[in-house]
């Protein structure tokens, strides 16, 4: 629930009185719901599984840490992957919206589910068991890139230095495939761009995770 | 080959060396004790071999595979039941053993096959459907321990197996580390439980403040424990010169005074009963108490080691010390 309600009020506390259509408002509640979502897995999962020292058993069953991490990020995917269904569905029955490309919003939501959860699984490599202790630093992230993003503030809007971090945030790539896929004018790069990006910072983001692991498990 | 074979092992934590160099081995089907106060090192220990923490340094093999190099062959050989019963509380007995069969690969019929016949050899087949959440905590111990066998460990590793556990849960659980040994698993048994350690292992090591002590026989530290005990007395008032003249008594080997009581340290408790009552008389002092102690975890410390125990806690940032004023620590050893 929390996957969608947190983002729902965030939407409903940046488009109350924009006056925007649905098709303005619906990329941006998608890109949100898909971000919120799939990043709060591995940060909500791993702290409690070091409480109840469940994430013991994977350590010591016969499989790589890649492997534990893996399956973490990909239980974000699943998570952020059905929970955007919701928005969508909403969307697409209530309001008069059209999937104009549906494999540029297919790949943006997976590609972004997984760039968000192998974010999720990076923060938490912090060694705790109290979940408070993940999020607190990742919502120091979470909250400003989504006003970097295009999300609440367009880009043409941003300073020139706010919109060099703009196009390194993972989420305007969302951003611009959502748009792509429901036929909304977007941004000037190309789709194709906004795939590798997702992608890159998808593998980036779990390569960390697994070096932070690493180093976590030499100093516990 | 050694079930388990340890060379200079070591961890640290920033400046506190938690596990300094050990080195010790552990025989096929034995079952092994390693005992040690809270903050000794044990948990420390087990969590390296078994493949959950890193070593900073040194070596170590399980069924004749490195733990770092070979880490798949040797955690295939270990079953692990850590210091918290760390079962799947929404899950029901029999689904929490058949997702552990699927962490160590074994196929669908296995899983179920040895699912059965766990549960009926520790007493779970009746409550194999239930949510483990309403588990009582000895039935909860058992179904870790369970879990810890899906994989047909050849080295099982338990940590504090019955602490927090009743009379009766205790007893199941020793009477299964004894099944379970006689059918050939060797068991590394963590544990601050002297007389656990005594009636279950071959032999025990006892680590303290990272360092093991001494590798030995329950019988051999029995020997040892029997020569320290103690006398507790409170007096009614108290006097600078109390601490000393009592260490003048015949018989103490030494005094330590904690808070109003003093425990003097003796290998002869009725000569230091008799002595205390012969003081109390003499210099007008009623006691308010007395009692003799049989020898406890912390004495056959001071008689294997010769230190002081400084129980360190990791992490926590706090950091109690037990010191007495021991007259003389030095044993014959």
């Amino acid at each position: 629930m929390f996957g969608v309600l947190f983002p729902i009020a965030l939407f409903f506390t940046f488009t109350v009185g924009r006056n925007l259509s649905s098709m303005q408002s619906l990329p941006i509640l998608l890109s949100q719901t898909v971000f919120w979502a799939s990043s709060t897995v591995g940060p909500v999962v791993i702290p409690l599984e070091r409480r109840t020292k469940t994430f013991d058993r994977y350590l010591s069953a016969p499989m790589s840490l890649f492997s534990v991490l893996l399956g973490k990020t990909m239980a974000g995917i699943f998570f952020g992957f059905f929970v955007s269904i919701v928005p969508l569905l909403i969307g697409t029955l209530l309001f008069p919206v059209e999937v104009m490309n549906a494999a540029a919003l297919a790949l943006g939501i997976i590609l972004s589910c997984f760039a968000f959860a192998a974010m999720g699984i990076m923060f938490a490599s912090v060694p705790t068991e109290s979940v408070g202790n993940i999020m607190m630093p990742l919502n120091f992230v979470r909250i400003p890139l989504l006003f970097i993003s295009g999300v609440f503030i367009p880009i043409g809007e941003l300073p020139v230095i706010g919109q060099v971090a703009a196009y390194l945030s993972p989420l305007t790539h969302t951003l611009i495939l959502v748009r792509g896929g429901l036929g909304v004018e977007s941004f000037s790069i190309p789709l194709g761009a906004s795939i590798i990006a997702l992608f890159v910072t998808g593998l980036l983001f779990l390569y960390l995770s697994l070096k932070f692991h690493e180093i976590i498990r030499k100093r516990e | 080959m050694y079930a388990i074979e340890v060379n200079d092992l070591t961890k640290s934590f920033g400046d506190l060396m938690a596990v300094d160099h050990i080195c010790f081995s552990v025989s096929q089907g034995e079952i092994f004790g390693f005992l040690g106060p809270n903050g000794a090192g044990k948990t420390t220990t087990t969590r390296m071999l078994t493949c959950i923490s890193t070593p900073t340094e040194g070596s170590a093999q399980i069924m004749g595979n490195d733990i770092q190099k070979q880490a798949f062959a040797a955690k295939e050989q270990m079953g692990v039941v850590t210091d918290i019963s760390n079962v799947y509380l929404d899950l029901s007995a029999q689904e929490n053993l058949i997702f552990t069969g699927k962490l160590y690969g074994l196929s669908k019929d296995r899983r179920l096959q040895k699912a059965k016949e766990l549960l009926e050899l520790f007493g779970l087949q009746d409550v194999r459907h239930e949510i483990v959440r309403g588990f009582s905590g000895g039935m909860k111990r058992r179904l870790t321990i369970a879990m810890a066998l899906v994989n047909d460990a050849s080295v099982l590793f338990l940590d504090e197996p019955t602490t927090a556990l009743d009379v009766q849960s205790v007893r199941v659980i020793h009477e299964l580390i004894m099944k379970l040994n006689s059918s050939g698993t060797t068991i590394f048994l963590t544990t601050h439980n002297m007389a656990e350690a005594s009636s279950l292992c071959n032999r025990v090591a006892i680590i303290s403040q990272g360092r093991i002590a001494t590798v030995d026989t329950p019988e051999r530290l029995k020997q040892a424990m029997d020569r320290v005990h103690s006398v507790e007395v409170v007096f009614e008032s108290s006097s600078s010169h109390l601490v000393k003249d009592l260490e003048e008594l015949q018989g103490v080997r030494g005094v330590q005074k904690r808070g109003n009581m003093l425990r003097l340290l003796t290998l002869h408790p009725p000569e230091v009963l008799t002595g205390v009552f012969q003081y109390s008389e003499r210099k007008d002092l009623r006691l308010l108490s007395i009692n003799t102690l049989g020898p406890s975890l912390e004495d056959v410390f001071l008689e294997m080691t010769g230190e002081e125990i400084v129980e360190r806690t990791k992490g926590s940032g706090k950091s109690s010390e037990r010191r007495g004023s021991v007259k003389s620590r030095r044993s014959s050893h």
